[in-house]
């Protein structure tokens, strides 16, 4: 078994042949949602499913991921808490501001913020971001995974009030959520042309792939914003 | 320009610095209330770019990083767990109809297993479900049916097998068990049906309590509920058939889960679609009252509902004449002309 770190945090763990992403185990001993734990050299490890994780797929798909260990995160969508719990990994000289509507979801993402050190929740719309600009502070990177018709609006007022100037937004489009009937390739290309022109933060796209096979209709855009 | 931050407010001078500042008490639990409710007139957010982290430390709030860092955490646990210990009645109401469904889909199961496993000793017994289920857990073998019973003599002259000793004691255990479900499940009933009457008379009054529950559950909430123009009321629960509709060419439902109303249900087809939207129309407005005008019944909605009913039976006594082939029962005369291609079906209840 060997780890091999393929971005900052993230490893990737080869066992018996097989490779799979991993980050190091803020909390010892401690499995967030029943992945499986694995120690090599001293180091504890959690098992990432790019099935369950969009973050963990644009991994896989080879985007650049802007999170460092000290970054701030701001965490759009957080539900329950399994991708964050990750970032948190990540994160371990940083903060992840984990951003959920649904009440429901809360319940077990307040389980795991009393686990963890360095998450913030936050039960919020994140439409809007006024209603938390008095607790979140300007972030490195904006993490969204809110599958909402205006998610790229969504996008665009967060970076407003809360992105660094050179800060990141990494973002996940489901083309399903926002027109159920229009072919996904028409979607997403209007959602980047809507990211780059629309709003009055203007994106730059770094990066952008779909997150097949592991995330049916979606896709993973990286951007930052425009000077 | 004062803005509010979570540890205090803040006077900014145009150049976005700090001039003046009122910290809050470093408790926890007030910090946490006024996380929650942070409105305070004339207050703004901060600008955007503004580093209220700074902030905190060059007010002399907190001493360093962790400690912003700490308190803040602590600060916004306590505040999320307070926001949602909030329940509301509508909660209850979800969480019956789901448990109610729950039961229907086990007991079914649990039914059918029974007429399985009865059925080897007592093939012509000619129950099923519930009933079946108290039979069972009365007598268990055939032979301890009691004379008065209406089944004692195919009982009697039964061909099934003799049921003793462990296998007896088995199948009444299980049967007792299906008949616990089915108590449980009258209980939830009742609750819904008192719960409901409480919490919107209104709606109870045009939709009936369960009709009306189950409109809250898919909703998820009252509140939500009483938001949904009432096309969508309409077809609440046809989420197949919708979804058909809008990608592909398939008819559009016209009824989802108020189809259960036994004004349409009892209703002929070619009536169903312009009472379910008739229905449908006044359900809106009766959820609306329920939630937005406080408590208290009108009669004046079912009144109403009723004539147009009555109305619409009356102008439409006879189904409209098919065209051609195709016919596939929508009953909208008014639609086929538009729409030719009506021919697929649709995939949920139209």
């Amino acid at each position: 078994m060997a780890a091999k770190e393929v971005s900052s945090g993230v490893f990737e763990i080869t066992e018996r042949g097989g490779k799979q992403l991993a980050t190091k185990n803020l909390v010892h001993g401690m499995s967030v949602y029943g992945e499986k734990l694995i120690e090599i050299e001293g180091c504890e490890y959690r098992i990432w499913n790019p099935k369950r994780s969009k973050l963990a797929a644009m991994v896989i798909k080879k985007f650049n991921i802007p999170i460092k260990r000290d970054s701030k995160v701001l965490y759009l969508g957080a539900a329950s808490g399994t991708s964050v719990s990750h970032v948190s990994d990540i994160v371990s000289d940083g903060i992840v501001y984990a951003v959920e509507f649904s009440q429901r979801t809360m319940r077990d993402l307040i389980g795991l913020c009393d686990e963890r050190p360095n998450i913030v929740p936050i039960l919020a719309d994140a439409n809007r971001p006024q209603s938390y600009a008095h607790i979140v502070e300007e972030v490195d990177v904006i993490f969204q995974d809110v599958a909402q018709p205006n998610q790229s609006e969504i996008a665009a007022v967060n970076a407003k009030q809360f992105l660094k100037k050179d800060g990141h937004l990494l973002l996940s489009i489901k083309a399903r959520s926002i027109d159920t009937a229009a072919n996904p390739k028409k979607v997403f290309k209007d959602e980047v042309r809507k990211l780059e022109n629309d709003f009055d933060v203007g994106f730059e796209v770094l990066d952008s792939r779909e997150l097949m096979p592991f995330h049916e209709d979606h896709l993973g855009v990286m951007a930052r914003v425009r000077n | 320009m004062k803005i509010i931050t979570w540890f205090g407010t803040l006077t900014l001078d145009d150049g976005g610095k700090v001039v003046e500042w009122d910290m809050f008490s470093k408790d926890t639990d007030a910090l946490a209330e006024r996380l929650i409710q942070p409105k305070e007139a004339d207050m703004d957010i901060p600008p955007a770019g503004f580093d209220i982290r700074a902030a905190a430390i060059e007010c002399g709030f907190v001493a360093s990083d962790d400690e912003y860092d700490n308190l803040l955490r602590d600060v916004s646990i306590r505040a999320a767990k307070k926001q949602i210990s909030s329940g509301t009645p509508d909660m209850g109401i979800i969480q019956a109809v789901e448990a109610l469904d729950d039961i229907d889909e086990t007991a079914n199961t649990l039914s059918e297993r029974l007429a399985e496993w009865y059925g080897m000793y007592f093939p012509e017994v000619g129950l099923s479900s519930e009933p079946l289920a108290r039979f069972v857990a009365k007598y268990g073998s055939r032979s301890n049916v009691s004379p008065d019973d209406r089944l004692y003599e195919k009982a009697t002259s039964s061909m099934g097998a003799e049921l003793t000793g462990l296998d007896e004691e088995l199948v009444k255990g299980f049967a007792e068990n299906i008949c616990t479900l089915y108590d449980s499940r009258s209980r939830l009933e009742e609750y819904l049906v008192k719960s409901m009457e409480t919490t919107a008379p209104n709606l109870v009054n045009i939709a009936g309590a369960l009709i009306g529950a189950r409109l809250v559950s898919m909703a998820g909430g009252l509140e939500k509920l009483a938001r949904f123009p009432s096309s969508t009321i309409q077809v609440i629960g046809a989420n197949r058939a919708l979804f058909k509709h809008l990608r592909a060419r398939a008819p559009s439902p016209k009824h989802g889960i108020i189809f259960n109303h036994p004004q349409i249900k009892n209703s002929p087809w070619w009536q169903r679609g312009k009472i379910a939207r008739a229905l449908a129309a006044k359900i809106s407005l009766a959820v609306r009252m329920d939630v937005y005008s406080g408590g208290g019944l009108n009669e004046s909605i079912k009144t109403e509902l009723d004539a147009k009913i009555e109305s619409i039976k009356a102008t439409h006594p006879k189904p409209p004449k098919r065209e051609s082939k195709g016919g596939s029962g929508k009953g909208k005369g008014e639609y086929k002309n538009k729409n030719k291609m009506q021919n697929k079906k649709a995939g949920g209840r139209r």
